[in-house]
């Protein structure tokens, strides 16, 4: 009996390497980047990390959702290009609240979008998803280029109040930035949306068996066109964080942003055959790609060495999840 | 055993044995069969026939025991070895690639040794032409019926200049008219020299054909002698025939009146079928694989698109466009392929068991923990599934759990109809017991079941009335206790004369 | 619904071929416009500028047939092109082409063995590997374009032979070869057996494994060539062209008729398919429509395909 609880822990820690081995790794990158170079815990480099923290993170949350119910979504780059650029110019129309509600309605409305496309065209792989959300990138993107004559705008150029979105930017309550206060309200809704719900645990079944979930009566079309209007909504939140904290808003904002997204998300250890998953080990995959850029940055390695090593870590973590199963 | 010396023997099979987790599914087969000989295999669903091809041909390997094929002992065969020595199958599921043409199928893999496209058609069309085949060598294979594609299976097995041709259940899906044709070509190959196996449950073709017969039964062949020797009814005592008392609980005791009318499906499989379901009752469904049994339970479930059809639950009509309706009006389902369409394996068994019954822990769109964690531990305790906890991936549990897992699912939210698609597919004995005495229990607690199995033993002592089903279509009504089986066996093979 | 669907012939071909009818369309469409589309020089552009999409579909369409994609292709492009040019002061210019097609060779070889021997899913891992050689390519360039000093370089994109661009021949030659390779070979029949099904396939003896991941090598190893050409064409290496070729050229081979279900469609349905791409930028700009229209028509094109493919599926699979 105590042999088998032996070989039960053994295998479990071997479960844990397994599942955390980027965990590990990224961490001790980490340390020894805080050894190795003190510049990495001053105060001023840890508020630099926080601030990072924004708009991936909410980008990454909504594409959590996608990828726990068996999809993807690229379109979130075209998604923040079209938000970014119709909120910002907004401001100077409608007014600063109303402004942010319509930003974060487009958002969520291409979201919506995306789902009725794939729905009607009954694709259900992830493969099918990839190129039509692609598709329907390029034709956000070519929306934000055509509204905005492919200029950037910026803040000053408003003269109306815009001290909303001045504050997401660069608000603090105190030592803490507002935009990490709205991820962390945010970062709480989705979990008790995740954790909590029929529409949740709906998700994760739909991701961990589409024919299974719908032959106990789960409305698996439901949570498709939810995963993707929430992944919309979200990309929207992210779009408005960023243009914010930059002040400027131009029509190729987001491009990259579904990568790293989709790289955070895996990373984290959501499993790209769907279903187990969680936002809080996305919040974990994000931290240690920014960790892992600011090591890096301090290293002195070059921005364009860290695509590589993005690339080379989405390609391991790919691999690795495969092995998993 | 026949007396025939081994160099007249084209196969010859000794003592082979194979298990899978679970069940024995061939134990000490010894069959023979001599050169230039038709030689007839009968069993029913699950006797072993399919497994023993399956080592034949290399794509299992066995256990223990020793066969010689052609006076060559075969050791750790593949597929591909098989075919080089001359030693084709022919499966129930044809092996050729829809996308391409018949004559690439025919000698897919070996392009090179036809001197490209063109000598592959030309030789095609000759393999072809030796058994009247006419079709055209350029036609792709998706667009030809059935049949035609058996006969491009036939090419393709003799072009390996094989010596032993095995032929699983062939005749399943062929009109008359194919299966005369079909007849005509095997008697060529026999006058040719090349021997068959021909692996069927329609017992006319047997004894029209065959020279030799073994029947199996349960992983044993029962008895092997030439086909004259044989009765019908013989055949048939010997395929089903053994005592099965203690196997199964008593079937469920008050039938009431009708609970459920099932009024004309028709689907691409399936031609008008009607049926009624009554409450207390569990109604067999009896047929072959492919019959169509499956697809009319997934049809009243919703989970297939149908015709025209009906579902009345207390003579009300009840609207059944998706599963969601069928598990509103009271229906559940045990699907057939476990792993497939009912678990979600890397899921803990709590989720997996609790997934049906969302709507009763949970409140305005939210779940209640607290209710929920019941769940999981009540149907572990009710069904006794052996699980160290509830919070561990179903995949690590064994099928007859697995299983059970599927069944509280349902049982949590007490559908009035219950559908068992094969619910003891896979499941050791023990639990098979428990699995029965389950389906007794939702019976009188006022239930219905239907119980689709391929195990005939299964069906007729479970059920109350059974229905056979041939060729997508409702062939007869039984009582399984009064009845004897070699009747409704008959009337599942879709036999028009049924024997007294 | 779905039974008027099925009875509509056109739909049959929209779902088939959809490449056709839509180069058809744009043909007759341009009869009615006055612009300077029916010119020889015009055609022989529209040829010369789709050369290098048709080059990468040739390559991709092998790994499309036996089952899988590769969406690595963008990033092989611009990493071998800058390579091409790179290493020239270190080797000489043949020699620099030679290690650029190597190195495309080899990063097949790498996807091959992922999505082959591994079995991971194909098309996240290819993006991802795309992802990785684009930050390669930024780093051997800084970011910068990079020109090639050798003048020679240049000549062998833009130069002409009897008045035929060395690229349009090229590709030709290409074509051929590839279309003589998924047609009359061995290698070419199994990676059609290896897409139409894997199991039917492999039981035939077919060395499914190597026969499918020599299909990604050489996908690989034509995404290189395209590189150098490209690199050749406008005599300079740059990170930025491999955005977003990856997934058109993929489209672009769907839109011809190779499914991503395997085992159908063609070389010369690919071509035709990138050709269609082709056409749509020409005829785009003959009619003057602005960048930002166009973009938005190629995105609102790649989902109408998509969608046609995954639709046909759909009702082959709900047939009643």
């Amino acid at each position: 009996m105590s042999g088998i609880a032996k070989e039960g822990t053994l295998r479990s820690v071997a479960d844990f390497m397994r599942s955390y081995l980027l965990v590990v790794l990224i961490a001790a990158l980490v340390i020894g980047t805080a050894i190795f170079e003190p510049r990495f815990l001053s105060g001023m480099n840890l508020i630099n990390l926080m601030r990072q923290f924004g708009p991936l993170i909410m980008v990454a949350l909504g594409m959590t959702f996608v990828i726990m119910g068996g999809f993807i979504d690229l379109s979130v780059a075209g998604i923040i290009n079209l938000v970014a650029v119709v909120t910002i110019s907004l401001i100077q129309i409608v007014g600063q609240v109303p402004a942010l509600i319509l930003g974060l309605a487009i958002g969520a409305a291409c979201g919506a979008l995306n789902s009725a496309v794939i729905l009607s065209s009954g694709a259900l792989t992830q493969a099918e998803a990839l190129f039509m959300t692609f598709g329907m990138s390029t034709v956000y993107s070519a929306l934000a280029l055509l509204y905005s004559h492919g200029s950037t705008m910026h803040f000053w150029d408003i003269n109306k109040s815009k001290s909303l979105f001045q504050a997401i930017g660069a608000g603090k309550v105190g030592p803490v930035s507002i935009s990490f206060l709205i991820f962390l309200a945010l970062l709480a809704l989705l979990w008790l949306f995740q954790t909590k719900t029929t529409e949740g645990r709906a998700i994760r079944l739909t991701g961990g068996n589409k024919i299974a979930a719908e032959l106990v009566g789960i409305r698996i079309r439901r949570s498709i066109v939810v995963i993707y209007t929430l992944c919309g909504l979200m990309a929207g939140v992210g779009a408005i964080v960023l243009f914010s904290r930059i002040t400027t808003a131009a029509p190729v904002i987001g491009a990259g942003f579904e990568t790293n997204a989709i790289l955070a998300v895996v990373v984290g250890g959501t499993t790209l055959k769907g279903g187990n998953g969680s936002v809080l080990r996305t919040v974990m995959g994000v931290l240690l790609i920014i960790l892992m850029s600011n090591c890096l940055n301090l290293l002195g390695v070059s921005p364009y060495l860290q695509v590589v090593a993005k690339g080379a870590i989405l390609v391991f973590a790919i691999w690795l999840d495969n092995r998993k199963q | 055993m026949s007396a025939s010396s081994d160099s007249e023997l084209i196969i010859s099979i000794r003592d082979v044995s194979k298990t899978f987790p679970g069940v024995r599914a061939l134990d000490k087969v010894s069959i023979d069969v001599r050169k230039g000989s038709v030689h007839g295999i009968v069993g029913e669903n699950g006797a072993g026939k399919s497994t023993l091809m399956k080592i034949l041909s290399g794509v299992y390997q066995k256990d223990s025991g020793t066969i010689v094929f052609d006076g060559e002992q075969i050791e750790g065969t593949t597929p591909q070895q098989s075919m080089k020595r001359g030693l084709a199958i022919i499966y129930q599921e044809l092996n050729l690639v829809s996308t391409m043409s018949v004559g690439e199928n025919i000698f897919l893999g070996r392009f090179k040794e036809m001197k490209g496209m063109r000598g592959s058609h030309a030789k095609a069309r000759e393999l072809l032409d030796s058994i009247d085949c006419k079709v055209d060598t350029h036609k792709l294979v998706s667009q030809l019926s059935v049949s035609l594609k058996q006969m491009v299976e036939i090419a393709k097995a003799l072009s390996f200049k094989s010596k032993l041709i095995i032929m699983d259940e062939p005749s399943s899906s062929l009109t008359a008219e194919e299966m005369a044709e079909l007849t005509k070509i095997i008697r060529q190959l026999r006058e040719q020299g090349i021997s068959i196996i021909y692996i069927s449950h329609k017992l006319d073709e047997i004894f029209e054909f065959c020279d030799t017969v073994t029947v199996m039964r349960d992983g044993h062949a029962i008895d092997t002698r030439p086909t004259l020797e044989f009765t019908r009814n013989d055949m048939i005592t010997k395929m089903v025939g053994r005592a099965i008392e203690n196997e199964y609980p008593p079937r469920p005791a008050k039938v009431g009146g009708t609970l459920m009318e099932v009024r004309s499906i028709t689907t691409r499989k399936l031609k008008d079928v009607s049926f009624t379901l009554r409450e207390g009752e569990i109604l067999g469904f009896v047929g072959l694989v492919g019959a169509g049994r499956t697809e009319i339970v997934r049809a009243v479930f919703g989970a297939d698109k149908a015709r025209g059809h009906s579902v009345f639950i207390g003579g009300k009509r009840v609207p059944i466009r998706n599963p969601r309706d069928a598990k509103r009006a009271g229906f559940g389902l045990i699907p057939e392929d476990r792993k497939l369409q009912g678990l979600i394996l890397p899921f803990s068994v709590e989720t997996n068991i609790s997934m049906a019954s969302m709507d009763n822990f949970s409140r305005f769109g939210f779940i209640r923990r607290s209710l929920e964690k019941g769940i999981g531990e009540r149907q572990v305790k009710a069904l006794s599934v052996k699980t160290p906890s509830v919070r561990v991936p179903v995949g690590n549990l064994s099928g007859g759990n697995q299983q059970k897992c599927i069944v509280g699912r349902w049982l949590e939210i007490a559908p009035k109809i219950f559908i068992m698609d094969e619910p003891t597919k896979g499941i050791d004995v023990g639990a098979k017991y428990e699995i029965y005495l389950l389906m007794k229990r939702i019976a009188e607690d006022g239930g219905a079941i239907i119980l689709i199995s391929s195990e005939l033993p299964e069906v007729l002592n479970m059920s109350n009335r059974v229905l056979t089903i041939f060729e997508g279509r409702i062939t007869g009504e039984f009582d399984p206790a009064v009845t004897a089986v070699d009747r409704i066996m008959a009337s599942a093979l879709g036999m028009k004369e049924v024997p007294a | 619904m779905v039974l008027t669907l099925r009875s509509n012939p056109l739909v049959g071909i929209l779902t088939k071929q959809k490449a056709l009818p839509f180069i058809l369309v744009m043909l007759v469409g341009m009869l009615f416009s006055k612009t300077r589309f029916y010119t020889p020089y015009n055609l022989l552009d529209m040829l010369n500028s789709s050369s290098i999409l048709l080059i990468l579909a040739f390559g991709v369409t092998l790994t499309i047939v036996a089952g899988g994609c590769d969406l690595s292709i963008g990033g092989i492009l611009v990493v071998s092109g800058i390579l091409s040019i790179k290493l020239q002061p270190v080797m000489g210019m043949w020699p620099a082409i030679l290690c650029a097609i190597v190195f495309g060779l080899l990063i097949g070889f790498v996807n091959g063995f992922l999505v082959v021997h591994q079995k991971t899913e194909p098309f996240i891992i290819t993006l991802g590997m795309g992802l990785l050689l684009t930050g390669v390519a930024q780093q051997l360039t800084d970011a910068h374009p990079l020109p090639s000093q050798i003048s020679d370089f240049m000549m062998i994109s833009n130069g002409t032979f009897y008045g035929l661009p060395n690229l349009v021949i090229i590709t030709l030659v290409l074509f051929l070869l590839s279309a003589w390779l998924m047609r009359y070979t061995q290698f070419g029949r199994n990676l059609y057996a290896i897409g139409g099904d894997y199991e039917v396939a492999r039981y035939s003896g077919i060395n499914v494994i190597r026969t499918k991941w020599l299909a990604f090598v050489l996908s690989g190893g034509t995404a290189a060539f395209a590189g150098f050409l490209l690199s050749s064409k406008l005599n300079t290496g740059s990170a930025i062209y491999g955005d977003l070729t990856a997934l058109v050229v993929n489209c672009g081979v769907v839109v011809g008729g190779t499914s991503f279900a395997g085992g159908i469609g063609g070389i010369p349905q690919s071509a035709l398919g990138l050709l269609a791409f082709g056409m749509l930028d020409n005829v785009m700009n003959m009619l003057d429509i602005t960048s930002y229209i166009q973009i938005l028509l190629k995105g609102a094109v790649i989902v109408a395909i998509i969608w046609l493919d995954s639709f046909a599926q759909k009702r082959k699979r709900e047939a009643i």
